[in-house]
C-alpha cells in the first residue's frame, strides 16, 4: 500500500492505495469520479484523458503514485453547476457527441490543444486527436467543436495556444 | 400537432450531463456489498477439456467462489435462447426461414459457461469471484484447464466441405440452414435468354464493434422475494429480461433489467450475452451482488461480431444493359454459436436495392465456424447487398462498355413505377431513386471529375470516383409501447421501450411529444431503460426507433388532447363541443374559460378519467404489434486518389444524399450519416479482424493491432444533403437516419478504387482495401505486363 496525496479538480485529496493502482482507478473507484472512462487497456482509445500538472495524460497509463504531489484536472473540473465550459459547451453547440462515452477524454485532449496550441488547421486537429478514438460521430462534429470552443475562448478572453505543459 | 420543434436542429438534452462527466453508463454503478468477477477464457480455438483444476485458484487471496459450467448445470438451468431465426420481414407472425434445405433450421441454447468443448477462442470457461476485480483476475491465472485441442475451421465456405472439422451435433457440415429464397426457376430463364451474365465473388469482411464503453454487467439476487436484478448496458431491456428468465427457469416479472446510458450499440447489443447471464447466476450462488466489465482484450475475443459474408453474385443483363434476373449465393459466418441469422435475412430481402430486377434468386448458407458469434451490425445485411449490388454494376458497365451512371438510369426504379414490388417481395411506398443520383452527381460535381483526374494525374495520384444507389429496408422486434402522464403540475412524463446507445431519444421523442401536446420542450421527461416501468418495447435497431416510437406518440396525443377538452368541459360543467385546444391549453370560444394541461390533470385525478372513472391519472397509452415499413434510401458519391508509391489513400471528397423521410432533428441525422459513413470507411481501408486459418488463433487483439477510424481518417470535404420524401406508411412520415450513412459506403468507394486503377488492373481488392493490399495490386498488374 502506498499514500498518495494530489490536488483534484482544486482539492486536495489523500489516500492510501494499492501499489498497482492506477490514476484512473483512483479517479474512479476511490474519489467517485466516473466521468473518465476506461475504454481500453493498451492506452489506444484515449477515453481516459485527463490533465496532470497541465498535460494531457492517459490516466490508465499513470500510477495512482507517479501522480501524488500533481495537480489533476477531469472532466468534472471542465464546467461548474451553472455553467459549461467553452469545450463542453462547443461539444453540445456542434453535436461532437452521440453515445458520451469517449467524449471526456476527448474534451480533456482538446482542451490541452487548445492551451498549447489552437490552431484551426484541419491537419494539427486531426494530430491533437490521433491518441482518442471515438465509434459514434465520424469526427467531423468534434472537429467543428474544436474551432468553437477556439473561438469561445478568445472571446472570453482566455489564452489560446500560449501554456505549454 | 404544431411544428415548432419538429424539424428544428436542437442540441440534446442529454448532453447536458453527457458532457459534464455525469454519464451513468453501467461500470459507473455499484451494489452494496458487490463482489466482483473475472472470466477465464479459451485459449484453443477448438478443443475437448479433459480437466479445470481449480483448486490454487479457490485458495487464492480474496476468492469467494470459482464457477464452472457444470455448476451451472447442476443447478438445473439452461442456456439461453437467442431465437436467431428472425420475424419475417413482410410476413412478421412467421419466421424468416421457415424451413432449411438440409432439413430443419438448428438452434443451439447456448450456455454461460462451456461445460466440455470451447468452440472459439475467447468463449468463457469460468467464472472467479473474489473480494476485488484484482484479485478475481489473479486468481483467474490459477485455474489450469487440461484442453485436447481440436481441428479448427475459421472461413465459413471451407467450414461447408466435407471433412472440415464440425462444431455441433446438429449442423451437418456446418449448416445451421440453407435455404432458397425468390423464384428460382424464373431467373434459370431469365439467365436462359441474356444477352450477357456478369458474375464475381466478394468477401465482406468481418467487423468487431468496437463500441467504446466495454460490456459490463453487475448483478444481484434477494433470496427473500427471490427477485433477480440485472444491470447492463443493451439496446434494450425487454429482450435481455425474456432470454435470461428463460435461461433461469423463472417468469420475467422476477428479473429487473437496468439498461443506464450505454456507451454504444450498433447492432450486436440488442443480443444477450453469456456473461450477462454467468452473474445473476453467480450472485445468486453467492449471496451477495456481483459486477464485471469487460476490458478491451475480452471485447476483441467475446463481443458479439459483424458482417463477414461471402457473396457469389451474377446478373444477367440484355441487350441493352437492362436488368433481366439476379442469382446470387450469400455464405453468412455465424461464428461458434447460433446467434443471429438477420444479416442474412435482410441481405437477401433487399438484394435487388433501388433497380428494377424482374426475377432474383438467392442460396443462402448460415454456417458455423471456430470463431466468435456474429450478430446484426449497422445495417445488418444491407451494406452487405448494397456493396455486391453496386460494384456489380460498375463491373458490368465495364465489360459492356457502358457508362456506369447510364447502365443505372436504365435500370432505376422510376417514380411511375410506384408503389413498387421487389421480386423478393418488399413494398416501396416511396423514394425518388432517379432524382437522388441526379442530385448527387451534381452536387459531387460529377460530370467534371475528368479534368480533376487528369489534374491528379500531373501530380502523380491515381483519383477515382465511385457512385452507390441505395435503399434500407429496416423492420425491427415488431411490439412497441408508449405511455404518457401528465401531473398536476404540468409535467408530461413518458415511457417508452425503446432504447438510445447516443441517438438522442431525449431529445427527438421530446420534439414529437412536446409539439403534439403544443408544451414547452422542457416540460417533458422521457423514462426508459428499466423493466420495472418498461413492461413492452422492442429495443432500438434496425432504424425502428423513431418510425414506431413517433407514430405512437402521435396516437396517444391524439388521445390526450381528447380527454383534456372532455375533462375541462366536466371541469366547467359545460358542454365539450365550443371548446379548442391549442398551446397546451384548453379554451372555450368566447374566451373566458381556460386551463393547462397541469389543471385538468388536477381534476382528473379528482375526478377520473373521461370515459374510465376509475383512472385517476390524466394518462394515455398507445401500442403497437406489428410491421410499419419505411425505405430510407439515397445516394453517396466517393471522390479519392491513390499514392501508387505507397498505395496510400485519400478520399478528396465525399456526397451524401440521404431520405430519411421526415428529418425530426437534422443535426442529430445528420450526425447518424457521419458516424455511418466512418465506420464503411473503417471497414473498407482499416478494420482487418485477423484470425489464424490454421489454429483460429485471433490476432486482432487490441487497438494496437485492428484499425479503428481516427480523426484523420475522415475526409474533409463532406457534404450531406437530406431530401425529404415522405412515407405514408406512419404518421409522423418518417423513415429513418441510423443506417443511411453506412449503407452505401463500402460500395461508394469500392467503385472509386476500381475507378481510380482502371487503366492498371480489374483485379476485385480485397476488404479492407489497405496500403498494402493496394500496393500489391498494383505491383501484380505491373508484373503482369512486363
Amino acid at each position: 500500500m502506498i499514500r498518495v496525496e494530489l490536488r483534484v479538480n482544486g482539492e486536495a485529496v489523500s489516500r492510501e492505495v494499492d501499489d498497482r493502482t492506477l490514476l484512473v482507478e483512483l479517479l474512479r473507484y476511490e474519489l467517485g469520479l466516473t466521468g473518465t472512462h476506461v475504454g481500453c487497456d493498451t492506452s489506444q482509445c484515449g477515453a481516459c484523458t485527463v490533465k496532470l500538472d497541465g498535460a494531457a495524460v492517459k490516466s490508465c497509463a499513470v500510477l495512482a503514485a507517479q501522480a501524488s504531489g500533481g495537480e489533476v484536472l477531469t472532466v468534472e473540473g471542465l464546467s461548474t453547476p451553472q455553467q459549461l465550459g467553452e469545450v463542453p459547451a462547443a461539444f453540445v453547440a456542434c453535436h461532437g457527441l452521440q453515445c458520451g462515452f469517449c467524449t471526456p477524454g476527448m474534451m480533456m485532449a482538446i482542451d490541452y490543444y487548445l492551451d498549447t496550441d489552437g490552431s484551426l488547421d484541419d491537419e494539427r486537429i486531426h494530430q491533437a486527436l490521433e491518441g482518442n478514438i471515438c465509434r459514434c460521430t465520424g469526427y467531423v462534429n468534434i472537429i467543428e467543436a474544436v474551432k468553437h470552443a477556439a473561438h469561445a475562448r478568445i472571446e472570453a478572453g482566455k489564452p489560446v495556444g500560449r501554456q505549454h505543459g | 400537432m404544431d411544428s415548432r420543434l419538429v424539424g428544428q436542429p436542437r442540441p440534446r438534452a442529454e448532453d447536458q450531463r453527457l458532457v459534464r462527466g455525469q454519464g451513468r453508463y453501467t461500470d459507473d454503478m455499484n451494489l452494496p456489498g458487490q463482489a466482483y468477477g473475472a472470466f477465464v477464457r479459451a485459449t484453443h480455438a477448438h478443443a475437448v477439456i479433459r480437466g479445470i483444476d481449480i483448486e490454487a485458484a479457490s485458495q487464492a487471496p480474496g476468492v469467494i467462489a470459482v464457477l464452472r459450467g457444470q455448476d451451472y448445470l447442476d443447478d438445473g438451468l439452461r442456456g439461453m435462447d437467442h431465437i436467431p431465426n428472425p420475424a419475417d420481414a413482410v410476413a412478421f407472425k412467421e419466421r424468416a426461414f421457415p424451413d432449411s434445405l438440409t432439413g430443419s433450421v438448428f438452434n443451439q441454447r447456448h450456455l454461460p459457461l462451456v461445460v466440455d468443448r470451447v468452440r472459439h477462442v475467447g468463449e468463457p470457461i469460468v467464472l472467479v469471484v473474489a473480494r476485488s476485480a484484482r484479485e478475481a483476475r489473479d486468481a483467474c491465472e490459477m485455474v489450469l484447464i487440461d484442453y485436447d485441442p481440436l481441428p479448427a475451421v475459421v472461413d465459413a465456405v471451407q467450414a461447408m466441405d466435407e471433412g472440415a472439422p464440425q462444431l455441433w451435433d446438429g449442423a451437418a457440415r456446418n449448416l445451421c440452414f440453407q435455404a432458397r429464397v425468390g423464384d428460382e426457376a424464373a431467373v434459370r430463364e431469365a439467365f436462359a435468354r441474356a444477352h450477357r451474365v456478369v458474375r464475381r465473388e466478394f468477401r465482406n469482411s468481418r467487423i468487431v464493434n468496437c463500441q467504446m464503453e466495454p460490456r459490463s454487467a453487475l448483478g444481484s439476487f434477494d433470496a427473500g422475494s427471490g427477485e433477480y436484478l440485472l444491470i447492463s448496458g443493451s439496446q434494450g431491456v425487454t429482450r435481455q429480461q425474456m432470454c435470461i428468465a428463460d435461461a433461469l427457469g423463472i417468469p420475467p416479472a422476477k428479473l429487473r433489467v437496468v439498461s443506464p446510458d450505454v456507451g454504444g450499440g450498433f447492432g450486436p447489443r440488442s443480443c444477450v450475452n453469456p456473461d450477462q447471464l454467468a452473474v445473476l447466476w453467480a450472485a445468486r450462488r453467492v449471496g451477495q451482488p456481483v459486477k464485471w466489465t469487460s476490458d478491451r482484450n475480452e471485447a476483441f475475443l467475446s463481443d458479439y461480431q459483424g458482417r463477414d459474408q461471402v457473396i457469389r453474385a451474377a446478373i444477367a443483363f440484355d441487350e441493352e444493359g437492362r436488368i433481366l434476373g439476379i442469382d446470387n449465393e450469400i455464405i453468412g459466418n455465424v461464428g461458434a454459436h447460433t446467434v443471429s441469422y438477420v444479416p442474412l435475412a435482410n441481405g437477401s430481402r433487399i438484394m435487388t436495392t433501388v433497380y428494377h430486377v424482374p426475377a432474383a434468386t438467392a442460396l443462402l448458407s448460415a454456417v458455423l465456424t471456430n470463431t466468435p458469434p456474429t450478430g446484426p451490425y449497422r445495417g445488418a445485411g444491407r451494406p452487405e447487398a448494397t456493396h455486391v449490388m453496386e460494384r456489380m454494376l460498375d463491373v458490368a458497365a465495364d465489360e459492356m462498355g457502358m457508362d456506369r451512371i447510364e447502365l443505372r438510369r436504365r435500370n432505376l426504379i422510376q417514380p411511375s413505377q410506384m408503389p413498387y414490388r421487389s421480386p423478393m417481395g418488399l413494398t416501396y411506398d416511396s423514394g425518388g431513386f432517379a432524382a437522388n443520383m441526379e442530385r448527387a452527381l451534381l452536387v459531387s460535381q460529377w460530370s467534371e471529375a475528368p479534368a480533376r483526374k487528369r489534374e491528379a494525374q500531373s501530380r502523380g495520384k491515381l483519383l477515382g470516383t465511385g457512385l452507390a444507389n441505395y435503399v434500407e429496408s429496416p423492420v425491427g422486434a415488431p411490439r412497441e409501447r408508449i405511455e404518457i402522464t401528465i401531473g398536476a403540475d404540468g409535467r408530461v412524463d413518458f415511457v417508452v421501450g425503446t432504447q438510445s446507445t447516443g441517438q438522442g431519444h431525449e431529445t427527438s421523442f421530446v420534439q414529437v411529444l412536446a409539439d403534439e401536446l403544443g408544451v414547452p420542450f422542457e416540460a417533458v421527461t422521457m423514462r426508459t431503460g428499466d423493466s420495472l416501468f418498461v413492461k413492452v418495447g422492442g429495443g432500438s435497431h434496425s432504424d425502428r426507433s423513431m418510425r414506431l416510437v413517433g407514430h405512437l406518440l402521435l396516437q396517444a396525443g391524439e388521445q390526450l388532447r381528447a380527454a383534456a377538452l372532455t375533462a375541462a368541459a366536466s371541469m366547467w360543467g359545460i358542454d365539450a363541443q365550443g371548446l379548442r385546444y391549442a398551446g397546451g391549453r384548453v379554451r372555450d370560444e368566447a374566451g373566458q374559460r381556460e386551463a393547462g394541461l397541469g389543471e385538468i390533470a388536477a381534476h382528473i385525478e379528482r375526478a377520473g378519467m373521461p370515459g374510465h372513472p376509475e383512472e385517476h391519472r390524466f394518462f394515455a397509452a398507445a401500442e403497437f404489434n406489428g410491421r410499419i415499413a419505411a425505405h430510407p434510401t439515397g445516394t453517396a458519391v466517393c471522390e479519392l486518389e491513390i499514392d501508387p508509391e505507397t498505395g496510400d489513400v485519400e478520399i478528396v471528397r465525399y456526397t451524401s444524399i440521404d431520405d430519411v423521410g421526415r428529418p425530426i432533428n437534422p443535426l442529430i441525422v445528420e450526425g447518424q450519416v457521419h458516424g455511418g459513413l466512418a465506420q464503411g470507411i473503417g471497414q473498407a481501408f482499416l478494420e482487418d479482424y485477423h484470425v489464424d486459418p490454421e489454429s483460429g488463433q485471433i490476432f486482432s487483439g487490441s487497438y494496437m493491432d485492428y484499425g479503428v477510424a481516427r480523426a484523420g481518417a475522415i475526409p474533409r470535404r463532406f457534404d450531406v444533403e437530406l431530401t425529404e420524401d415522405r412515407t405514408h406508411g406512419n404518421a409522423l412520415g418518417v423513415k429513418g437516419g441510423g443506417e443511411s450513412g453506412i449503407t452505401p459506403a463500402t460500395a461508394a468507394i469500392f467503385n472509386a478504387l476500381a475507378d481510380a486503377l482502371r487503366d492498371i488492373t480489374h483485379e476485385e481488392l480485397p476488404m479492407p482495401a489497405t496500403p498494402a493490399a493496394i500496393w500489391s495490386a498494383l505491383q501484380r498488374a505491373q508484373e503482369a505486363r512486363s
